[in-house]
C-alpha cells in the first residue's frame, strides 16, 4: 500500500491532523514518523506538518532544518518523492533552502488565525494536479511568522516557472507579491502557510467557504496511483 | 501570606519540636490559601457535585464526567490573576501551562482551551499594556503546545486596570478505562520529569495569597516563566505512557511545587515517602528550601511501579525529557526529606496537606446597596445612537481581535468556531458524529451588584449557551475570584457567589465537578476588584452536523423571540454605556423558565425547525438580533412590540433589558406553525418579530413606527471593528 510519512519534530503539532485527513479523505496510508526514525526509502511521499518545531527557537524552522531528517528529505527529493511542507513545514523547507525566500513575522505583529481566499497559479506536479490555473479555494491560516519575503528578481523567475499559491482579497501577513505558498518548478516540493488538513472536510468548513485542502489530498492520491 | 503566630504554634504541636527552616517553608507553601482552600472549604460544601455521569468530582487536579458510554471528558479551571498583574505575558502563559498539566494528570489528551479574561479599560495605558500581553501570552503558549483556544469570555472594566483576572480552562478527552487513577503503594518510585528546577516562582502560591504590593517589581521573582516546547513534549510523552499503561498516578507540580504535589498524594493515600532533593535535576545551585517550594513550570510527578521503570525511562529518553527518580513511597505516613544524606524535614503527611479550616466572618458592605437602588433615567433622544453605543461597547462588540490571535483549529475538531455560535462545538473524532459543546461565562457587573443572583445568572447563561448550539448540558467547573477573605465585607461577596452557583446548579440539576478559588484580588489601595464567578460548562451532542450556529441563514425565515422580557435594566450594558450608571437591581434568575426553554429548543432541533439560535444576554434583545444579522450578513425587518413582555413601559427597556431565559431563533419558513404549537404545549410565551431579509438593512419597528433603520454594512463595521480600534 502506498504510504505517506508524516514527519514529527519536537514541537510539531499538526501531525495527527494530517494523518486523519489522509486516512479519511483518501485511500492512502499515513504514519507519524519521529524525526530520528525517518528513512526516505520506506515511503512514497512525505508531509512536514505544522507546529512549532523546537519551539520556534532561533527562527521558525531553523533548528529542524539542520537535523539529519532533513538530509533524508534531500534523499527523498532526489529519489523523486513528493514533499509537502505545511505552515511550520514550509518554514523548515525554506530554512533548509529547498524552497527560496524567507518567512518573517507577520506585518501586524501578532499571530493570526482565520480563513482566507487563495488563488492557484501554474498548478503542476503531484500536489496540485487536480487544480486549474487561476482556481480559487479557501483554507485557514494560523501563524505568527508567515510573511513570505522574496526579492523581485527571484519572484520574476518563479512567476514564469513555478507553481504558486497567492492570497486573494486580503494579504493577511504582508507577504511579498501576496504569496501564500510555492513549489519547486516541477511541483515536486510544495510549501504553503495555509492548512490543507483543516479544510478538507465539510464539517469543519464555515458556511460559504470552499474547502481547498481536499484538492491537495485528492491530487496526491491520484498522482501516486497514476503518476503526474 | 506568611504563616500566622497561631499557625506556627500548631506546627510546633504537630512536630513536637521547633520546625526547621525547610519545614516552615513547606508549611507556608502548603498552608497558603492558594493550595489549602482553608478559608473557602466550608462554603464550597454548598455546591452540588454528584450525578450518575460524574466519574471524578472536586478534589483532584481535574474533574471527569462520562459524556458518552466509556468516553470521559476531563476539565478544570484555574486562575493566574496575581502573576498576570505583575508580568502579564508570562503570568498568562504559565496559566495555560498549569491548566493543561492538570488535565494531563488523569491521562487525558487536552483538546481545547478557554480563556476568561476580566480586563481593564483599553483606553488606560497600563491596562492596555496588560491586555496586549495577556492575550499574547495565551496566544504564544497555547498555540505552541498545539491545543486550540476555542472559546471564552471577555469583559472590560476599569476596576481591573491594575489587577486583571485571568482565568483559563482546559478540556481533555480519554476513554474511561484509561483514566490514570491507580492507587500508589509503598515501594512505588517517585519520578520528577520535565524542566530543570530553578529559582522562579519561589513561594508563588504564597504570593497569590495576599494583596499585590504597591511596588510590583518586588513580586517579579514570584512569577514563573513558561517553556511551551517542554509542555508540548510532556503532552506527547504522557499520551504514550498512558497508551502503554505503565503509569500509576500523575500529579502536576503546580502551586506549592514539590511540597504540595508529594504531600497531597501521600495524604490522599495514607502513605509516607522518603525523597532525596540532591537527586533532582536543577537549573542552578539551589538550597533545599528553594527546591522544596520552587514553582518552576512544566514539571510532572510520575508514580511508577518498579517493574515498569525501565519502560518509562525509555519513553522519556525518546523525547529527550530530563528526569530524576528522587525517592519512593513507604508505609510511614511521614514525608522525610533528605539533602546530601542529611534529614532536613520530617513531617506527618496528613497534617501538612490538610490545614485546619478557618470559619471566616462575612457581612454586606454599604456598597452592596447599589444593587437595590431604583434607577430613574431619561429616554435617550436618539435611540439609533444609543443602539450604536451599546453595539460598539467592548463588552458587546466582537472579540475578534483576541480570538484571531489564537489557533482555534489545531486538532481539527472545531466545528463551531469562535464568533460563530453561543458555544464552541468540537467533534470527538472517534469515527462517530458525536461531539461536545463548551463555553465560559461571567458578568462582573452582576456579581458586583448582587453576588448571589449574579453568579446564578452566570450558570444560567452558560446553560443557555450550551443549549443554543444544540447540546445537552452535563456539568460545570467554577472559578471564584474574590477579594480579601480576612475582610468580612469582601468575604461576603465570595459567600454569596458560592450560594448563587449552588442554588442554580441544584435547580438545573447540573453538577459542579471542579473549581478553584482566587482571593486577595485587590488593588494597591486595598479595594477589591469587581468579584467574579466564572463558569465553564460542557454539553454533549449526538450529531455535530446538527449543531446550531447563530448566523442568520435564509432570507424569508422567521425571527422568533422565546421568553418574557421584563423591565430589568439594572446592571445592564445599556445603563453603563449610555447613561454611565453601574447600579440597580440586576435581572432575576429564572431557573424554571430556563429548563422549559431548553426543553423547547431541544424539541425544535429534533424537528429540524431551527436554522440558527442565540441566547439573549448582555445588550438585550436588540443586540442579540443585530449579532445574528452581522454574523450571517443578512438584514432583518422586525417589530419589537411583538415580543412577550411583562410591565414594560418604555422602548429602551424592551430593547436593552437583560432578562434571563430568553433566546432568539431563526425558524424555517414552513415550520412556524409547528413551532407555535410546541411552545403552546410547553406553556412558553414566544413572539414572532419579523423576518430575515436580503436588503442589507437592519430595521426595528415599534408599534408600526420605525425606530432603527441602519445599513447592515455599517452595523457590521461597528460590531466587528470597535475592539480593534481600541487596541490599535
Amino acid at each position: 500500500m502506498t504510504k505517506i510519512a508524516v514527519l514529527k519534530f519536537p514541537g510539531t503539532n499538526c501531525d495527527l491532523d494530517v494523518v486523519h485527513v489522509l486516512k479519511t479523505t483518501t485511500n492512502l496510508d499515513a504514519e507519524v514518523i519521529w524525526y530520528q526514525d525517518f528513512r526516505a526509502r520506506k515511503f512514497d511521499a512525505v508531509v512536514i506538518p505544522g507546529g512549532f518545531s523546537y519551539g520556534d527557537w532561533l527562527r521558525a524552522g531553523a533548528i529542524a532544518a539542520q537535523t539529519k531528517a532533513m538530509g533524508e528529505i534531500r534523499v527523498a527529493i532526489d529519489m523523486g518523492l513528493p514533499v509537502l511542507g505545511i505552515c511550520n513545514g514550509f518554514q523548515i523547507l525554506v530554512e533548509a533552502t529547498l524552497l527560496p525566500g524567507a518567512l518573517l513575522s507577520n506585518e501586524c505583529g501578532y499571530f493570526v488565525c482565520k480563513w482566507v481566499r487563495l488563488r492557484v497559479r501554474r498548478p503542476r506536479g503531484p500536489w496540485l494536479i487536480l487544480l486549474e490555473e487561476g482556481q480559487e479555494i479557501d483554507m485557514p491560516i494560523a501563524h505568527g511568522k508567515g510573511r513570505y519575503y522574496i526579492d523581485e528578481d527571484t519572484y520574476m523567475k518563479i512567476a514564469s516557472t513555478s507553481p504558486t499559491i497567492e492570497y486573494v482579497n486580503e494579504n493577511p501577513n504582508g507577504s511579498s507579491f501576496n504569496l501564500a505558498g510555492l513549489a519547486s518548478p516541477n511541483g515536486l516540493v510544495l510549501g504553503l502557510m495555509p492548512h490543507p488538513e483543516r479544510s478538507a472536510e465539510e464539517e469543519l468548513t464555515p458556511r460559504g467557504k470552499i474547502p481547498g485542502g481536499i484538492y491537495i489530498w485528492k491530487s496526491i492520491e491520484l498522482s501516486l496511483k497514476r503518476g503526474w | 501570606m506568611p504563616l500566622t503566630q497561631d499557625e506556627i504554634k500548631t506546627i510546633e504541636r504537630i512536630l513536637g519540636r521547633k520546625p526547621t527552616q525547610e519545614e516552615l517553608a513547606m508549611f507556608e507553601a502548603q498552608w497558603s490559601e492558594h493550595c489549602s482552600y482553608k478559608s473557602s472549604k466550608l462554603l464550597l460544601m454548598w455546591l452540588p457535585t454528584k450525578a450518575s455521569h460524574v466519574i471524578i468530582g472536586p478534589g483532584r487536579d481535574a474533574g471527569a464526567i462520562e459524556a458518552f458510554p466509556g468516553i470521559a471528558i476531563v476539565f478544570k479551571i484555574e486562575s493566574h490573576n496575581h502573576p498576570s498583574a505583575v508580568d502579564p505575558y508570562n503570568g498568562a502563559a504559565t496559566g495555560i501551562g498549569g491548566i493543561v498539566r492538570d488535565i494531563l494528570t488523569l491521562g487525558a489528551k487536552p483538546i481545547a482551551l478557554l480563556d476568561l479574561l476580566y480586563l481593564g479599560n483599553p483606553k488606560d495605558h497600563h491596562a492596555n499594556w496588560l491586555i496586549r500581553n495577556i492575550v499574547k501570552g495565551i496566544s504564544d503558549y497555547g498555540n505552541r503546545i498545539g491545543v486550540p483556544t476555542v472559546a471564552g469570555d471577555v469583559w472590560f472594566d476599569s476596576s481591573y486596570n491594575r489587577q486583571p483576572l485571568v482565568n483559563v480552562a482546559c478540556i481533555g478527552l480519554v476513554s474511561k478505562q484509561k483514566i490514570v487513577n491507580d492507587k500508589p503503594e509503598p515501594g512505588d518510585c517517585i519520578i520528577i520529569a520535565g524542566n530543570d528546577t530553578g529559582r522562579d516562582g519561589l513561594l508563588g502560591s504564597s504570593f497569590a495569597s495576599r494583596p499585590l504590593s504597591s511596588d510590583t517589581d518586588k513580586d517579579i521573582g514570584a512569577v514563573q516563566v513558561g517553556n511551551p516546547l517542554m509542555e508540548k513534549l510532556i503532552i506527547d510523552f504522557l499520551i504514550e505512557l498512558v497508551e502503554e499503561g505503565v503509569i500509576k498516578y500523575i500529579k502536576d507540580l503546580g502551586g506549592g511545587g514539590l511540597t504540595t504535589a508529594i504531600s497531597e498524594v501521600m495524604a490522599d493515600h495514607n502513605l509516607g515517602a522518603e525523597i532525596h532533593l540532591d537527586k533532582l535535576h536543577l537549573r542552578e545551585d539551589l538550597t533545599p528550601i528553594e527546591i522544596l517550594v520552587s514553582e518552576s513550570q512544566e514539571r510532572m510527578l510520575l508514580i511508577v511501579n518498579e517493574n515498569n521503570l525501565d519502560r518509562v525511562k525509555a519513553i522519556l529518553n525518546k523525547y529527550e525529557i530530563p528526569y530524576s527518580v528522587i525517592g519512593r513511597f513507604d508505609k510511614s505516613r511521614r514525608l522525610r526529606v533528605f539533602f546530601k544524606d542529611e534529614l532536613v524535614a520530617d513531617i506527618p503527611a496528613k497534617e501538612l496537606a490538610k490545614p485546619h479550616v478557618i470559619r471566616r466572618m462575612y457581612r454586606p458592605p454599604i456598597e452592596a446597596l447599589k444593587g437595590l437602588r431604583d434607577i430613574t433615567i431619561p429616554l435617550p433622544r436618539d435611540m439609533q445612537q444609543a443602539f450604536e453605543m451599546v453595539l460598539s461597547s467592548p463588552n458587546v462588540a466582537s472579540k475578534r481581535w483576541i480570538y484571531e490571535q489564537y489557533d482555534y483549529e489545531v486538532g481539527i475538531r472545531t466545528v463551531i468556531k469562535p464568533g460563530q455560535g453561543d458555544a464552541a462545538v468540537l467533534r470527538l473524532l472517534d469515527g462517530t458524529k458525536r461531539g461536545i459543546a463548551i463555553k465560559g461565562d461571567a458578568n462582573p457587573r452582576y456579581t458586583y451588584l448582587d453576588p448571589f443572583r449574579g453568579a446564578a445568572n452566570s450558570v444560567a447563561e452558560c446553560f443557555r449557551n450550551l443549549v443554543a448550539v444544540g447540546s445537552e448540558p452535563l456539568a460545570i467547573v467554577d472559578e471564584l475570584n474574590a477579594g480579601n477573605p480576612e475582610k468580612p465585607t469582601h468575604f461576603w461577596y465570595f459567600a454569596r457567589m458560592v450560594k448563587g452557583i449552588a442554588w442554580m446548579c441544584d435547580e438545573l440539576s447540573i453538577p459542579v465537578v471542579g473549581g478553584k478559588v482566587s482571593f486577595y484580588n485587590e488593588n494597591e489601595y486595598g479595594q477589591q476588584v469587581k468579584p467574579v464567578a466564572t463558569i465553564v460548562g460542557v454539553g454533549k451532542l449526538v450529531n455535530i452536523e446538527k449543531a446550531k450556529s447563530m448566523d442568520f441563514k435564509e432570507p424569508g425565515s422567521y425571527i422568533v423571540v422565546v421568553g418574557i422580557t421584563y423591565p430589568e435594566l439594572g446592571g445592564s450594558e445599556y445603563l453603563h454605556t449610555v447613561h454611565g450608571i453601574d447600579e440597580g437591581e440586576i435581572p432575576i434568575p429564572r431557573p424554571v423558565a430556563e429548563l422549559k426553554c431548553a426543553k423547547l429548543l431541544q424539541k425544535l432541533m429534533k424537528h429540524e425547525a431551527l436554522l440558527s439560535a442565540h441566547d439573549v444576554s448582555v445588550g438585550g434583545l436588540a443586540t442579540s438580533i443585530a449579532e445574528m444579522s452581522v454574523q450571517g450578513m443578512l438584514g432583518v425587518d422586525v417589530d419589537l412590540s411583538k415580543a412577550p413582555i411583562r410591565t414594560i413601559s418604555r422602548l429602551d427597556e424592551l430593547m436593552f433589558s437583560e432578562s434571563q431565559a430568553r433566546y432568539i431563533l431563526e425558524i424555517h419558513e414552513g415550520k412556524l406553525n409547528l413551532v407555535l404549537k410546541e411552545t403552546q404545549d410547553l406553556g412558553i410565551e414566544v413572539g414572532v418579530l419579523g423576518k430575515v431579509v436580503d436588503n442589507g438593512k437592519i430595521i426595528f419597528r415599534y408599534l408600526g413606527k420605525t425606530i432603527i433603520d441602519m445599513d447592515l454594512q455599517h452595523v457590521h463595521e461597528v460590531y466587528t471593528k470597535s475592539l480593534d480600534k481600541l487596541m490599535r
